[in-house]
């Protein structure tokens, strides 16, 4: 290997890392989720990394079912009675998706404000 | 076990980036008073948590579904010697009922009730039943005097409307008391940030949009209050129409004023959560009157057709969201 090629090499593994910096600054908010159970973190997850898969999470006999299709999270199924946590949809910059009954909360672990009105 | 507490303490140190010093942060979530409480703080996670304790302990005070509560008591005795910190919240209510004139009123609980938004048993009431229930509202009829309250027959009261908000001015009086620097108080979406931030720049809360799942913009702000009441909130349809959970205490039906939601901001989260129903009940054109009358909130209104009113004092706080729902933003001047 010539050192000419081994530069050329070496600009291009540097301008690609700093490509990669700058996507990640530019996010709006990180990837990694949190699922909490009563308070508690029960799952911690990379949403770039993560296959689609769902998750079942059961709180006194209640079942949740947490569903990752794409990099996005949502309530697929949720034997409580007000489904609010289902109708809340994928997981957005806004609210966390909280199912009161069951004790659920997801939400991203980086959030660009410090709180959510509303 | 482990790994899950540093994984909250991470969360944490996001929310109020490092307090200073060798000061910790901790945060804290719970569920109290129907919904999920978190609380963050320069402190340990043990003061969070004992304020937590407070929290339930005022719930269980407040709460009209706690068996020998205060408001329990109230509603199914007619009458009741009330703890001194009821007493101050229905005192707080009442000067509220007043001074709006009836467009927040905590007697209209029965009909909240005959709806079915305390149970999720919602259904629509007929004309005549709202009627009926009707004649057994009227907030000048709750007499207080010292710490006996009083209700005439067939009445009840509920105190969901300024009890979080006074809740989170309680636990913030506590913090700091705890010697508390800083912290943000949160009784799902009723918020409340104390003490400056600890990295110097402004508290930055999101202001939920009532049209998508994301937000409609985000204010900036130095310690103060923020509350919203929206109708996306406990709601239901039958027939194609929407049912929302804030009852017009003139009409015993959802208050169809043309609004979507109603952000408070002030120093006291009581303040912006009593005003937050009332302004709502109001409409928009009663509610700028009462807010140029006033010199102590300032509020966020995003109507049905898509327009957000913002009152001047906050105007320049206030960043819309340039994703999800477009509005036609309108300054409104005193």
């Amino acid at each position: 290997m010539t050192a000419k090629k081994a530069a050329v090499i070496a600009l291009c593994t540097a301008l690609a890392a700093a490509a990669a910096c700058i996507m990640m600054l530019c996010r709006p908010h990180g990837d990694i989720v949190l699922i909490k159970q009563d308070g508690r973190v029960i799952y911690t997850l990379d949403l770039s990394k993560e296959k689609d898969r769902e998750i079942v999470v059961e709180y006194k006999g209640r079942k949740n079912v947490i569903a990752i299709e794409n990099g996005e999270i949502y309530m697929k199924e949720a034997d409580c009675p007000d489904h609010v946590c289902i109708h809340t949809g994928r997981l957005s910059g806004g609210a966390p998706i909280i199912c009161l009954p069951n004790r659920l909360v997801i939400e991203y672990a980086d959030r660009s404000t410090d709180a959510a009105a509303g | 076990m482990k790994l899950h507490r540093l994984a909250a303490a991470a969360a944490a140190a996001v929310m109020l980036t490092g307090c200073g010093g060798e000061q910790q942060t901790s945060q804290y979530t719970m569920f109290a008073m129907d919904t999920c409480v978190t609380l963050s703080g320069c402190c340990d996670r043990q003061t969070l948590e004992n304020a937590g304790k407070e929290i339930t302990r005022l719930e269980k005070l407040w709460s009209v579904n706690i068996k020998g509560s205060d408001i329990y008591r109230l509603d199914h005795e007619g009458s009741a010697k009330l703890s001194d910190e009821t007493a101050e919240l229905l005192r707080y209510s009442l000067s509220i009922s007043e001074r709006t004139d009836g467009a927040l009123d905590p007697t209209v609980f029965p009909l909240l009730k005959e709806w079915g938004f305390t149970t999720d048993e919602h259904h629509v009431p007929d004309s005549e039943r709202i009627s009926e229930l009707l004649k057994n509202t009227g907030w000048q009829r709750l007499k207080l005097d010292g710490n006996r309250a009083s209700l005439p027959e067939g009445m009840a009261v509920d105190t969901g409307a300024v009890a979080k908000g006074y809740a989170a001015d309680i636990i913030a009086e506590k913090l700091r008391a705890d010697g508390v620097s800083a912290g943000i108080i949160d009784l799902g979406g009723n918020v409340l940030t104390f003490g400056e931030k600890p990295d110097g720049s402004s508290w930055k809360i999101s202001v939920r949009d009532p049209f998508g799942k994301g937000t409609a913009g985000t204010l900036s702000l130095g310690e103060c209050s923020v509350v919203t009441s929206g109708s996306y909130e406990r709601c239901f349809e039958q027939d194609g129409i929407r049912y929302h959970h804030i009852i017009d205490p003139a009409t015993g039906r959802p208050a169809d004023s043309g609004l979507e939601s109603v952000t408070v901001i002030a120093d006291e989260s009581r303040l912006c959560d009593a005003l937050s129903t009332a302004l709502f009940v109001m409409g928009e054109d009663k509610a700028f009157d009462f807010w140029r009358e006033s010199r102590d909130f300032e509020m966020i209104m995003i109507t049905s057709d898509k327009r957000l009113l913002i009152s001047e004092g906050i105007a320049d706080k206030f960043e819309q969201s340039r994703k999800g729902t477009s509005y036609t933003a309108e300054v409104i001047s005193r």
